[in-house]
C-alpha cells in the first residue's frame, strides 16, 4: 500500500512538472508569434514610407527604415531592456534592474529561463515600431547618421523609459496615479509622435513644400496603393503588438501589464471596434483612402488605453471620433509650416493623446491591485503630459544638436536632385527610365490594310 | 464619472464599462448603430452629389 502511494505521489509530481513546463512553453510560443506578427508592422511602415516618397527618394526612404530596425535590435540588447527593468521609479535605477544588463546570465540562452529572451524580443519590436513611426515623418530630407542617432534615442531609450514609468507593474505613474494604458497609446504612440514633432521643428520641410508666403504645396506620394497596403499590414501587425500587451499566466487567467485580470477576448472586441470606427470617422471627414487606413490606426489608438475594459460600442465611438478629428490636426500642422510627410504626429501623437485621456473619462474608477490608485481622469492627464514631454524634449534637443553639427538635414541641392541617385547603387524602377523600342501601334492601326 | 461596474477584481465577471448601467450601455449601442447607419446615408448623399457634378 505504501509503495503504491509513493508511486502515485511520484506520478502526480511528474504530471505537475509536465503541466508546468507545458504552460511555460505555451507562453513562450505565444510571445514568439506575437513578435513575428509585429515584424509585419515594420514591413507595413516600410511600404508606407516608400509609397509616400517621390520616385527619386523611394529606396533611400526604404534603406533608412530597414536600418532603423537593424539598429534597434542590438541597442535594445545593450541598454534598452535594462532601462525598462531598472528605471520604473523615475531617473534613479533600481538594483533589480541589473537582470537586464547585457552580461547577466538571463541575457542569453539559459535552460532555467524561458521568459527573458522572448519578452526582450517583443519589447525590441515595440522599440522598432516607435522608430518606424518617427521614420515616416522625416522622409526625403534627413541624413542617415542623424536619423539613426535619433531612432536609437527614441527606440532604445526614450519610449522604454516611458514604458518603465507607465507600462510596468510598479512604474511610478501606475503606483502613484493609477495610470492605465494597456495598449500603449501613451507610452508608444504619444512618445513617438511628440518625439517626431520635436525633430520636425529643427529638420524643416522638404524643399518645395512651402512657398515664400508660407502657403503649402502638395508633395504627392508616388504610390498611394502601396501606402494603403502598408497601412493594412501595420494593422495586421498590431494584433501581434496588442497580444504582446497582455500577460500569459500558465494555469491562470490572463493579466494586463499592471497585474489586473483581463482577457484576450476583451482586446479582440475593442481593437476591431475601434479600428472600424476610425475608418468610418476618417472616411466621413476626408473620403481619402490614405486617411481611411490611417483612421484605422487612429481608431485603435483612441481605444488602446482601455482596451481591456471598454464596452465595445464605446471603443467604436472613440475610434470614430479620433478618425474624424485627427485629419483636421494634420491640416493645422501644415498651416503652422511643419512638414510631417506621413502625418506621424497627428496619427500617433494626437491619436494616442485621445486614447490616454479618454480612458480617464470612460474607464474612471476601475480598481487597481496591491493598493494602487484606481483609474482616474487626473492620473490619465498626468500620464499624457508626461508622455508628451518625454517624447518632445529629447527629440527637439538632440535634433538641435545634430543640426548644429551638420548631421541632420540633407542639403537642399541634393534634395532637388533626389537621394536615390546620389547614394543608392540601384534604381527603384529601372525599366521606367530605360530607353528602348516602344510599340506604338494600336490593334486597330495594326490591322489597317496599306493603301 | 465612475464607469466601472466593479470595486474589486475578486469574483469579477462581466467587468466592462457601464455593465451595471443598462441605460448607458443602450445609449452607446444606439450611438454606434446611428453612426453605422448614418454613414451609409452620408455615402449615398455624397455619391449622388459627386455623380451630379460630373
Amino acid at each position: 500500500m505504501e509503495q503504491e502511494l509513493a508511486a502515485l505521489t511520484e506520478r502526480l509530481a511528474a504530471l505537475e512538472s509536465a503541466s508546468a513546463m507545458s504552460g511555460t512553453i505555451n507562453s513562450e510560443i505565444f510571445y514568439w508569434w506575437c513578435t513575428a506578427l509585429m515584424i509585419a508592422i515594420h514591413a507595413g511602415f516600410l511600404a508606407y514610407e516608400m509609397g509616400a516618397s517621390r520616385v527619386k527618394n523611394v529606396l533611400a526612404s526604404g534603406i533608412k527604415n530597414i536600418l532603423a530596425f537593424a539598429f534597434m535590435v542590438p541597442t535594445f540588447y545593450f541598454f534598452g531592456w535594462y532601462i525598462y527593468l531598472a528605471f520604473y521609479n523615475g531617473l534613479i535605477p533600481a538594483a533589480d534592474g541589473a537582470a537586464g544588463l547585457p552580461w547577466d546570465m538571463s541575457m542569453g540562452p539559459n535552460l532555467a529561463d524561458n521568459a527573458t529572451g522572448i519578452f526582450w524580443a517583443a519589447f525590441t519590436l515595440f522599440a522598432a515600431t516607435t522608430a518606424s513611426i518617427f521614420s515616416g515623418a522625416v522622409i526625403e530630407r534627413i541624413q542617415t547618421a542623424g536619423f539613426l542617432i535619433l531612432a536609437i534615442l527614441l527606440g532604445s531609450v526614450v519610449w522604454i523609459l516611458g514604458g518603465a514609468w507607465g507600462w510596468h507593474p510598479t512604474g511610478w505613474l501606475t503606483v502613484k496615479f493609477g495610470y492605465h494604458d494597456v495598449g500603449a497609446a501613451g507610452v508608444v504612440h504619444m512618445v513617438a509622435g511628440f518625439f517626431a514633432l520635436g525633430v520636425l521643428i529643427n529638420l524643416g520641410p522638404r524643399v518645395g513644400k512651402f512657398n515664400a508666403d508660407g502657403s503649402p504645396n502638395a508633395i504627392l506620394a508616388h504610390n498611394i496603393p502601396f501606402t494603403i497596403t502598408g497601412l493594412m499590414l501595420i494593422i495586421v501587425g498590431f494584433f501581434g503588438f496588442l497580444g504582446g500587451c497582455i500577460i500569459y499566466m500558465p494555469g491562470e487567467q490572463w493579466i494586463n501589464i499592471y497585474g489586473q485580470p483581463a482577457t484576450l477576448s476583451a482586446f479582440a472586441f475593442n481593437t476591431l471596434m475601434g479600428m472600424a470606427g476610425g475608418i468610418i470617422g476618417a472616411w466621413v471627414k476626408t473620403r481619402d483612402p490614405f486617411w481611411m487606413m490611417s483612421g484605422a490606426l487612429i481608431g485603435i489608438f483612441a481605444a488602446a488605453s482601455g482596451l481591456d475594459v471598454y464596452y465595445p460600442p464605446v471603443a467604436f465611438v472613440l475610434g470614430t471620433f479620433g478618425g474624424f478629428v485627427v485629419p483636421m490636426v494634420a491640416v493645422q500642422l501644415e498651416k503652422m509650416g511643419i512638414d510631417d510627410a506621413v502625418g506621424a504626429f497627428p496619427v500617433h501623437g494626437i491619436g494616442g493623446l485621445i486614447g490616454v485621456v479618454s480612458c480617464g473619462i470612460f474607464a474612471a474608477g476601475y480598481p487597481n491591485v496591491d493598493g494602487m490608485p484606481p483609474v482616474s481622469l487626473w492620473g490619465q492627464i498626468v500620464g499624457a503630459v508626461t508622455m508628451a514631454v518625454l517624447g518632445f524634449v529629447p527629440g527637439y534637443v538632440v535634433s538641435y544638436i545634430l543640426k548644429v553639427f551638420g548631421l541632420l538635414r540633407v542639403p537642399d541641392h541634393i534634395q532637388e536632385k533626389g537621394l536615390d541617385i546620389v547614394k543608392v547603387p540601384v534604381s527603384a524602377y529601372p525599366e521606367n527610365y530605360t530607353p528602348g523600342p516602344v510599340n506604338v501601334a494600336t490593334p486597330a492601326a495594326a490591322g489597317t490594310p496599306a493603301e | 464619472m465612475n464607469t466601472s461596474p466593479i470595486e474589486s477584481w475578486e469574483g469579477a465577471e462581466a467587468y466592462f464599462t457601464f455593465a451595471d448601467k443598462p441605460a448607458v450601455m443602450m445609449l452607446f449601442l444606439l450611438l454606434a448603430v446611428a453612426i453605422t447607419a448614418g454613414t451609409i446615408i452620408i455615402a449615398a448623399v455624397h455619391e449622388k452629389h459627386a455623380y451630379n457634378n460630373h
